[in-house]
């Protein structure tokens, strides 16, 4: 521990080194008045490369003013810059009003700025960090000879990713669309589903070299100000050169990184990070990634799908329970069946005793090298699966279903009851509808298979204790992780284990929303109730 | 410090070599145990499953269990010997039978069942009965056909007679031990025996044919007093027994109609009340017994439609079973002079005082103890027919 924590030091120093040589450069950032020296700092300084455009024309009275378009290729919207920009300045104000206007004698950067430029988004820039951060993130940049002034067109436009279906958290009943990589996009998609004033977002950016956007959204009033705060205060301790992926943001903020259960709520639904909203959650967006975290997060919200809401509460009630069920087959069914046959074979019952005694006859393993070698190759397929191409990925299926459940077998190497096992344990750490939580399922698996190889049920109580212990210390942004079960709180128990219709549920969870609890005011008239004398 | 205990935590599953880890194949799966004694010594029969032969799809025709014997001065020592034969260490975690030699019973069971009770590795929840008028060995030795594993085969038909038939009375081992400690209660335990020639019984010939010539049987009831053999019930006492100690839970018994003939009445439910008294001194129980119970078959000429048909088919019903009850009473105070319905415990229940005082001569007091024996019997259904069809056709 001691070597990466003195690595790590040297690491902090060396960036605070570099953090002040930024400084220094910070006084000279100004821009000049020459528009050539401009322009030949821009290229010293992108290094001359071939995305950048660099345009220089002349406009105005006489053609005497000298003009300077600089942009990105492929980040930039070439047909509004010709339709808006260049024949606005070059064609159309031949011989108008604007024409006159346009002499050196003005000031020529607001005249562009407040009548020539027929684009949305404008403002003046002043500094030449601005400018490469502009340039650079897909806007136009104009600079004009004899100002220390430019202005920054935002008409960014590039090749992306559509709104397209979710693909990580499928529902059969409710909306289809899903996040995609750009960041406002991605806001839009939050705000057509929440059109209150009180939906406040604010932006950062993230990323010394990246400059990746990040955006913190959150209903104020609902959702707690000392997590926004502390949400707030976490984003801006970041102080890294790229953030890539929302990821990233999470391992950087997340309260229990060593823990193997994810504090930290991700998904790609804008319908589910509505909700959170609405329960007084805090959602970080992060430009570039249909990922969008939710925080703070409860160990029972990665048990919660969209779609239990939108159906009737009796059959959520039920599918959520099998959740749970089946998340403890995935991390326990194989420790079980260690340990029932090889310590605790009094647990059996004599049928099933001698039936599975017959099919260890001759199997050469004891049961846990069985398992094992069952759970890893199991382990290898999937991820086999997951990374090859789409069309070879069935293939891998097939391959995978026969040399494990029948060539094994017969081969007499693993005993048919493990393959069983082994299925139905793999079968039940798919049904988690978030993918972060069944992964720490199948981590923990392999930890409670050692335990009950070694002490067989007794094992297996001393790490689910251990684990129940560990679950109940964890804090996401403050609040409990078991909350709602730990600490106990009755009202919330309507969207724990079951579900009751959503005219029952007058209150926001207890310990996420401290300030706003109420959902609905009237009790007695949410249940829905036909007029009483209707139909006679 | 904290980083020292991580390590260790992680080290110790790793390090304690798998303590007592016994992988299924290294056991061996013994589900009935006999003890008979022979010459002074214990010789224990363990009755153990070859689980190759247990699923397979086509059948060899090889025996799906195996016999080891072992003499020894004690049953562990015995048991341990086995290991001599046999090359997996007997498991009895999932014992179902214990069968006793008769002639071990006779001498005493208590000492041989002290091993079983202590070990941990057995759970109590198995069945014992008394090998009658042979040993336990050769009770073990035979084949089966419906469940193959012999144990299995006595194990289920002793719970399923236990459940429809009422002379039979499955004893488990904690039951037994319950009455052998018991003050007021002596033991009984149900007889096994095994009917035909006893040499064909373990061979492949017993399972082939559709009649197999050799059977197991479950008879009556054995009496204990203390913890030795005194002697056997008959069917019929002991039904009266088990009608006592409320072990009756589905039966039918068969009655003679008014006039002449049989009927047949189904008890489908039975509720006794042992009640305990001092009376003038001397001790006195009250057995009050509710049956409920269905007219299960009707072999004369009665009309059922009339209630006070029903009523009368009660009546006869009740007093049959109350002799019943009275006469297996009585052999056992005359002949046995074993108290094993717990007319005793009922007294100790009712009067503790009085009880302390007689306790040293129960033996004595138990032959003079007056029972009141009351039956309440209700017929509630007569199955699907009123009448019997026997009325519309001519009896010649």
């Amino acid at each position: 521990m001691g070597f990466f924590r003195k690595k790590s030091n040297s690491k902090m120093h060396s960036n605070s080194i570099s953090t002040s040589q930024m400084m220094k450069t910070n006084l000279a950032n100004e821009l000049k008045t020459n528009l050539q020296e401009n322009l030949q700092r821009i290229r010293d300084s992108l290094g001359k490369s071939s995305d950048i455009i660099i345009r220089e024309i002349r406009v105005g009275k006489e053609e005497t003013i000298k003009a300077g378009i600089i942009y990105t290729d492929g980040l930039t919207d070439t047909i509004s810059l010709q339709n808006f920009i260049l024949e606005t300045l070059m064609l159309d104000v031949e011989g108008t009003e604007l024409q006159k206007k346009l002499s050196p004698e003005q000031n020529l950067i607001s005249i562009l700025k407040d009548f020539a430029m027929t684009v949305g988004e404008i403002r003046e820039l002043t500094n030449f960090e601005e400018l490469l951060t502009g340039l650079l993130s897909g806007d136009t940049i104009i600079l004009i000879d004899g100002y220390a002034q430019g202005l920054i067109i935002s008409n960014r436009h590039w090749v992306e990713r559509g709104v397209t279906e979710a693909s990580a958290q499928v529902v059969v009943r409710g909306p289809r669309e899903g996040f995609s990589e750009n960041l406002r996009v991605n806001t839009a998609l939050v705000r057509r589903r929440l059109k209150d004033p009180d939906l406040w977002m604010e932006s950062k950016i993230i990323g010394k070299r990246t400059k990746t956007n990040v955006a913190m959204m959150y209903i104020k009033g609902i959702a707690n100000d000392k997590i926004v705060k502390e949400v707030r205060l976490r984003l801006d301790k970041i102080d890294i050169d790229g953030i890539l992926e929302s990821g990233n943001i999470e391992e950087l903020i997340q309260d229990a990184p060593y823990s193997p259960f994810p504090t930290i709520f991700n998904t790609e639904r804008p319908d589910v990070v509505a909700a959170a909203l609405l329960e007084g959650r805090i959602a970080i967006l992060v430009d570039g990634t249909p990922f969008v975290l939710v925080v703070p997060a409860l160990f029972v919200q990665f048990f919660q799908s969209s779609e239990d809401y939108y159906q009737r509460a009796d059959i959520a009630s039920l599918i959520r329970l099998l959740r749970f069920f089946a998340f403890s087959i995935a991390m326990l069914a194989p420790a079980l069946f260690i340990a029932v046959t090889t310590f605790n074979h009094a647990m059996l019952p004599t049928g099933l005793l001698i039936s599975l005694a017959a099919q260890r006859e001759g199997a050469p393993f004891p049961a846990f090298v069985e398992a094992i070698i069952m759970e890893v190759t199991f382990e290898i397929l999937r991820e086999a699966g997951l990374r090859m191409p789409r069309t070879i990925g069935s293939a891998i299926s097939i391959v995978g279903a026969f040399v494990i459940g029948t060539a094994a077998v017969e081969a007499g190497i693993i005993s048919a009851a493990m393959v069983i096992v082994v299925s139905i344990t793999a079968i039940s750490s798919f049904v988690s509808p978030t993918y972060n939580l069944a992964i720490s399922g199948r981590m923990l698996r392999f930890g409670f298979m050692a335990l009950a190889a070694s002490f067989g049920l007794l094992g297996i109580t001393i790490g689910l204790i251990a684990l129940l212990l560990h679950l109940c210390s964890l804090r996401s942004f403050g609040v409990p992780y078991m909350s709602s079960i730990a600490p106990f709180n009755l009202s919330d128990q309507k969207d724990t284990f079951i579900l009751l219709p959503i005219w029952k549920m007058f209150t926001r969870p207890r310990l996420i929303s401290q300030q706003n609890i109420v959902r609905q005011q009237d009790s007695a008239s949410a249940k829905p109730q036909p007029p009483k004398n209707e139909g006679g | 410090m904290k980083k020292c205990m991580i390590v260790l935590l992680i080290l110790s599953p790793i390090l304690t070599g798998c303590w007592d880890k016994r992988e299924l194949n290294e056991l061996g799966i013994t589900l009935a145990i006999g003890i008979d004694k022979v010459e002074d010594e214990y010789q224990v029969t363990a009755q153990v499953v070859v689980p190759s032969e247990i699923p397979t799809k086509t059948s060899t025709g090889r025996s799906p269990v195996i016999l080891f014997q072992e003499k020894g001065e004690t049953v562990n020592e015995a048991l341990r010997k086995i290991t001599k034969t046999s090359p997996r260490k007997i498991y009895p975690g999932h014992l179902r039978m214990l069968v006793l030699g008769e002639d071990l019973a006779k001498e005493g069971i208590a000492k041989s069942l002290d091993l079983l009770s202590r070990d941990w590795e057995l759970r109590s929840d198995f069945f014992v009965a008394i090998a009658k008028d042979m040993t336990a060995a050769e009770v073990l030795n035979v084949r089966t056909t419906i469940e193959n594993i012999p144990a299995n085969n006595m194990f289920n038909s002793l719970q399923t007679s236990e459940h429809y038939w009422a002379a039979t009375n499955g004893i488990k081992l904690d039951e037994l031990i319950a009455s052998l400690t018991s003050d007021g209660t002596e033991a009984v335990l149900t007889g096994i025996l095994v009917t035909g020639d006893q040499e064909i019984g373990s061979t492949k010939q017993e399972v082939e044919s559709i009649n197999p010539p050799v059977r197991i049987v479950y008879d009556e009831l054995a009496v204990f007093k203390k913890d030795k053999l005194v002697g056997w019930l008959t069917e019929r006492e002991s039904r009266g027994y088990n009608g006592i100690v409320n072990e009756v839970q589905k039966s039918v018994t068969a009655i003679s109609c008014p006039e002449e003939g049989k009927a047949t009445i189904e008890i489908i439910q039975a509720d006794s009340k042992v009640k305990g008294k001092i009376n003038k001194g001397m001790p006195e129980v009250d057995i009050n017994i509710k049956v409920k119970g269905n007219v299960g078959e009707v072999e004369c000429q009665i009309n059922l439609n009339d209630l006070d048909t029903i009523v009368e088919l009660e009546k006869i019903t009740e007093k049959q079973m109350e002799e019943t009850i009275n006469m297996s009473i009585e052999t056992l105070q005359k002949q046995y002079k074993s108290d094993i319905f717990g007319f005793g415990e009922a007294i100790h229940r009712s009067n503790p005082k009085e009880w302390k005082k007689m306790k040293e001569q129960w033996d004595e007091e138990f032959p003079k103890l007056k029972a009141n024996v009351k039956v309440d019997v209700k017929l509630v259904h007569t199955g699907t027919e009123g009448n019997s069809f026997l009325e519309k056709i001519e009896v010649k």
